[in-house]
């Protein structure tokens, strides 16, 4: 093999790795703890990528002179880090518990050591990386290419593997691919030090396959509270796309959310479904039992109000709602699930237990993704529209709002209204939170999705319920008529609930079985219902306004406008309780702007004759940098509802991004006067973009119920083009400064690699804040700058022509 | 050598005389600063919160923390509660001289000592065996009107019931139908709801008339426009 040919096929399998090793650890870590946490991690460690290019500028000498060796150890160097950070990181010693930061303050420390130990492995990945591209910059567009197409690859390995690997080796074969790539580059020099380094990393990954590590989740997780219990055990355990599936057994598990207080009967014991350590669901027991739990919480009220004969279940998960379906006489279901994993789980390891649910004749299972399903249906009308439970008990402290949930959008609630028969109903119950924001935000999403439909008076069609843990609403197609009043009234009073809005309200208690001390929330209540365009979601210390598809953050409260008042009620001590996922990316955008200074700019100043256009390097580099993440950030979003999985989406749309600009970046050395073209390249950009945010949520809404393939080609297409040509700027302006001033490549590697870094969280942060369409507005704002800095040329002429 | 050792004994004495001079401070300043500017009242229960050695049912490496305000992990996913929410639980039943309760999830000990200090006798009892052992253990040295039962608490001890109150201190979805069956008539149950460190809700059960009834309190109060503490 020719040397730059084995140069480009260690590189592909290298960045194959870390890109895989990323995605992993992400999973991991999402295992251990929770996945907010995740992003914080590897949105530090990444900056090991930054700090990479600042090290390759300081000591670009030394590292060129030794490449023979240093590249394939470095590559060595990732491989073993990466098989053993994680192990590492689970020492007791350094054992990190986001939930004792807030009572043990030396978890600071513990933080901050697992950033380090997390920053080691992606630091000498893109060391190796950035070596090879000051080795040869007039190759960089071969190099790049292998770079990001091998980073593609890299996503597609981890997706196709997941479903078949436990994360725990699957990470331990990801650390081996660098140590292979090592041994493909290498150069017969230091011979010793190589084999040694790459003997001792396959040893240690021998032995991780062999007797994988155990994760030992937080124990404030689900699944490790659910394992103290008596005779608890795991009983089945998978890997998945979605994660890692669990089913732990005891005789002390119970399951009967906010159960009523006039229930004397037995409490069913049931085995308990784990995602990812999250709990998931209950494997529900045979079907014909007469009576059903749920029949005893407020969950029962839409059956309460009428028959149910055609019933659609949304993310009917383990399908405890399905069998509550069936107990209640429905004829038809109709339920949804997009977890594969699971309902081959009910269909098989569990359909007997089960009393043969998932297969039972009056039940229709879907697996897709309840949007999509929802897209897709013509003329189908459904009695009931049920949604799965909102929140947790006790409330989650937001540690869901960095998740999108397009479910839940307004949009998704105009397609089930949609969907409703005559008398057909929506019912979505929320478990009472302190202070109230999931109830109310359903409240005021019920109310617009009425009066989106031309209901004048949503009051006449919306009922809600309250036992002493939850809240059951129903929003009616039709009026709510004075006989389901009176159903309802009767329900409540055997069952110790209360009505929480009804028609004909004045003579109803709504606080008197279940009393609250601050009846503040019947009040907001009945202004969410009552008044349209209520001050109260403009003014409430909360966002309770309805999640849209621009913004589908459903769990997502705190918003920064309200968070010094806020802080004023609460105390700052008193916020991560509330929102600790809002506050994630607010301390993680801190944290990376802070580090990636210290770590990557201030240490290039040490750099001498740096040339004079350094202010335009920077411009140029980090905002092309930004912009290739805010798109990338987007796509993302917008996927996960045209492909429903965001497990695919993300691959998908990662590594199509990545094979599409390595293509692109290969094209690019192609064209001459990398110099001159490099704005032409950025302005194409820039009116791509700007047509894509005129057209392409309307492209991906027409074409949402299209079949999979047909979806699959639109998504390559409006996801290629863009890649393509911004896979281009990069090395294209590399290989210009490497004819002009090549003391600067270090500077452009470094501040892309920053850049880069603080986008990602800046990303979540206005998408959070503000929605995507202001981070499509900030990637074209970054493709400007990007044409800007690079036009002067253009620009000298354009002033020439009007000074003329 | 044995001379030695009672000069070492002596000289460390005052020492140990000073660190529990210092509990005791410690005790008096968190009932002061902590419990009775939050408009806890309730003289039985201010004065078992002076009494109880906190400090003892807190793990090792977290005793300098113990008296102040704020929960601690006592490991298995538990804690023990912040000193205000148990003075709270416990005032809110009202506890007797002569009452009868029920305490489900020991823990570290800490709630059933307060309520040793108060009732007659006190009922507890812990699901995971490590915990209560380690909570028998040190309940029982020190007190011999407190029982531990290392058990599922969604059975309650009905042999000992009905109870005058039951105080839960391990939330569940769920109010146990056996825990409402064995609280007497009158008597009040107490919940809290929510994850171990965050805002947590209580909720109070009452038994009245035949029917059961429920109050949400609110400790950590929200009104959205102004501050109401």
């Amino acid at each position: 093999m020719k040397e730059n040919n084995k140069l480009f096929l260690s590189l592909g399998v290298h960045s194959a790795a870390i890109i895989a090793f990323q995605l992993i650890l992400m999973q991991l870590l999402s295992v251990v703890q929770w996945h907010h946490f995740a992003f914080m991690v590897i949105s530090i460690a990444m900056l090991g990528f930054g700090a990479s290019g600042t090290f390759i500028a300081l000591y670009r000498k030394k590292l060129i002179n030794n490449f023979s060796w240093l590249y394939p150890f470095f590559m060595i160097l990732t491989g073993l880090s990466m098989i053993i950070v994680f192990p590492l990181s689970r020492i007791n010693v350094i054992e990190f518990d986001v939930f004792r930061l807030f009572s043990d303050y030396s978890q600071l420390w513990v933080l901050a050591v697992n950033y380090l130990v997390f920053f080691i492995p992606f630091f000498f990945g893109a060391t190796a990386i950035g070596m090879v591209f000051i080795k040869i910059p007039e190759k960089i567009g071969k190099c790049y290419f292998a770079n990001l197409v091998g980073s593609g690859i890299g996503g597609i390995f981890v997706l196709f593997l997941t479903g078949w690997l436990f994360p725990e080796k699957l990470i331990i074969i990801a650390g081996i691919l660098p140590v292979l790539a090592g041994l493909i580059s290498y150069y017969r020099k230091k011979t010793g030090l190589q084999f040694g380094g790459a003997l001792v990393s396959l040893i240690i990954a021998a032995y991780f396959l062999v007797y994988p590590f155990s994760l030992n989740p937080s124990e404030y997780k689900g699944i490790s509270k659910a394992l103290n219990l008596p005779e608890a055990e795991v009983e089945h355990r998978e890997p998945d796309t979605h994660g890692i599936i669990e089913v732990v057994s005891s005789p002390a598990l119970r399951y009967a959310p906010a159960l009523s207080m006039s229930y004397t009967d037995e409490v069913p014991v049931k085995k308990n479904v784990f995602l990812n350590g999250n709990f998931y669901g209950v494997i529900p027991h045979n079907v014909s039992d007469e009576k059903h739990i749920h029949q005893h919480t407020t969950m029962e009220l839409p059956y309460v109000m009428n028959e149910r004969n055609n019933v659609m279940i949304i993310n009917s998960g383990t399908g405890a709602h399905i069998s509550h379906a069936l107990t209640n006489s429905a004829s038809v279901i109709d339920a949804v699930i997009d977890n594969n994993g699971v309902l081959n789980l009910m269909k098989s390891t569990y359909l007997e237990e089960s009393g043969g649910l998932f297969k039972h004749e009056n039940v229709n299972i879907h697996f897709a993704d309840s949007r999509i399903f929802l897209s897709g249906l013509k003329e189908k009308k459904y009695d009931l529209i049920k949604l799965p439970i909102i929140d947790a008990f006790g409330g989650t402290a937001g540690l869901n709002s960095l998740q999108e949930n397009y479910d839940l959008t307004i949009e998704a609630f105009d397609l089930m209204w949609n969907a409703l028969s005559e008398n057909g109903v929506i019912a979505v119950t929320s478990w009472m939170d302190y202070p109230s924001r999931a109830s109310l935000k359903i409240a005021s999403t019920l109310a617009e999705t009425a009066r989106n439909n031309g209901i004048e008076q949503p009051e006449d069609h919306i009922v809600a319920i309250r036992g002493w843990g939850t809240i059951t609403f129903v929003l009616k197609k039709n009026r709510v008529t004075f006989t389901e009043t009176e159903k309802v009234r009767d329900f409540c009073n055997i069952k110790y609930f209360d009505p929480a809005f009804l028609a004909g309200m004045e003579n109803i208690k709504r606080n008197h079985f279940n009393k609250l001390d601050d009846s503040s929330f019947f009040d907001y209540l009945d202004n969410l219902i009552l008044e349209e365009n209520s001050d109260l979601s403009k003014d409430y210390g909360f966002a309770i306004d309805p999640s849209t598809d621009d913004r589908p953050y459903f769990y997502q409260f705190l918003r920064l406008k309200n968070l010094s008042h806020i802080i004023s009620i609460y105390g700052i001590q008193q916020l991560p309780y509330i929102d600790l996922g809002y506050l994630t990316v607010i301390i993680t955008l801190i944290q990376s702007a802070v580090l990636a200074i210290i770590l990557i700019v201030l240490p290039l100043f040490r750099l001498k004759n740096t040339g004079k256009k350094k202010s335009n390097v920077f411009l140029f580099f980090a905002s092309i940098g930004v912009g290739y993440m805010f798109i990338e950030i987007i796509m993302i979003q917008k996927f996960v509802l045209y492909f429903g999985y965001p497990i695919y989406a993300i691959t998908a749309v990662i590594s199509t991004m990545l094979i599409a600009s390595g293509i692109g970046s290969l094209y690019s050395a192609r064209i001459k006067n990398p110099g001159g073209n490099v704005a032409l390249i950025a302005l194409i950009v820039l009116l791509v973009l700007i047509v894509y945010a005129f057209s392409m949520t309307n492209i991906l809404q027409n074409t949402l119920s299209f079949s999979r393939p047909l979806k699959i080609i639109i998504s390559l297409i409006l996801i290629g083009i863009p890649a393509f040509f911004m896979g281009m700027p990069f090395p294209m302006a590399v290989r210009h400064l490497s004819n002009n001033s090549p003391a600067l490549i270090p500077w452009a590697w470094g501040i892309n690699g920053c850049f880069s870094v603080i986008s990602s969280a800046l990303a979540m942060f206005l998408a959070l804040e503000i929605g995507f369409t202001a981070v499509m507005i900030g990637a074209v704002i970054c493709y400007f700058i990007a044409f800007a800095a690079y036009s002067g040329d253009i620009i000298n002429k354009i002033k020439i022509a009007f000074q003329l | 050598m044995a001379k030695k050792l009672i000069i070492l004994l002596l000289l460390l004495l005052p020492l140990y005389s000073f660190s529990q001079g210092a509990h005791f401070r410690d005790r008096q300043m968190m009932v002061k600063s902590q419990l009775e500017p939050r408009g806890i009242s309730h003289e039985a229960t201010l004065k078992a919160m002076k009494t109880v050695p906190r400090h003892l049912y807190v793990p090792d490496e977290y005793q300098r923390w113990a008296y102040m305000d704020r929960p601690l992990p006592i490991g298995y996913g538990q804690t023990i509660s912040q000193p205000y929410m148990v003075a709270y639980m416990t005032e809110i039943v009202n506890p007797g001289p002569n009452d009868r309760v029920l305490e489900i999830g020991t823990g570290s000990g800490y709630q059933a000592a307060i309520l040793a200090e108060i009732v007659d006798q006190v009922f507890t009892i812990e699901i995971v065996p490590e915990l209560g052992k380690r909570s028998k253990e040190i309940l029982q040295k020190n007190y011999n009107n407190v029982h531990v039962k290392i058990a599922d608490g969604y059975y309650g001890w009905e042999e000992e019931g009905p109870f005058d109150a039951i105080v839960v201190t391990a939330a569940a979805e769920y109010i146990p139908p056996a825990l409402i069956k064995q609280l007497k008539e009158g008597g009040k149950m107490i919940i809290p709801v929510g994850s171990p460190f965050m805002v947590q809700q209580l909720v109070l059960v009452k038994k009245e008339d035949g029917q059961v009834f429920s109050q949400n309190l609110m400790p950590v109060r929200f009104v959205p426009f102004t501050r109401d503490d």
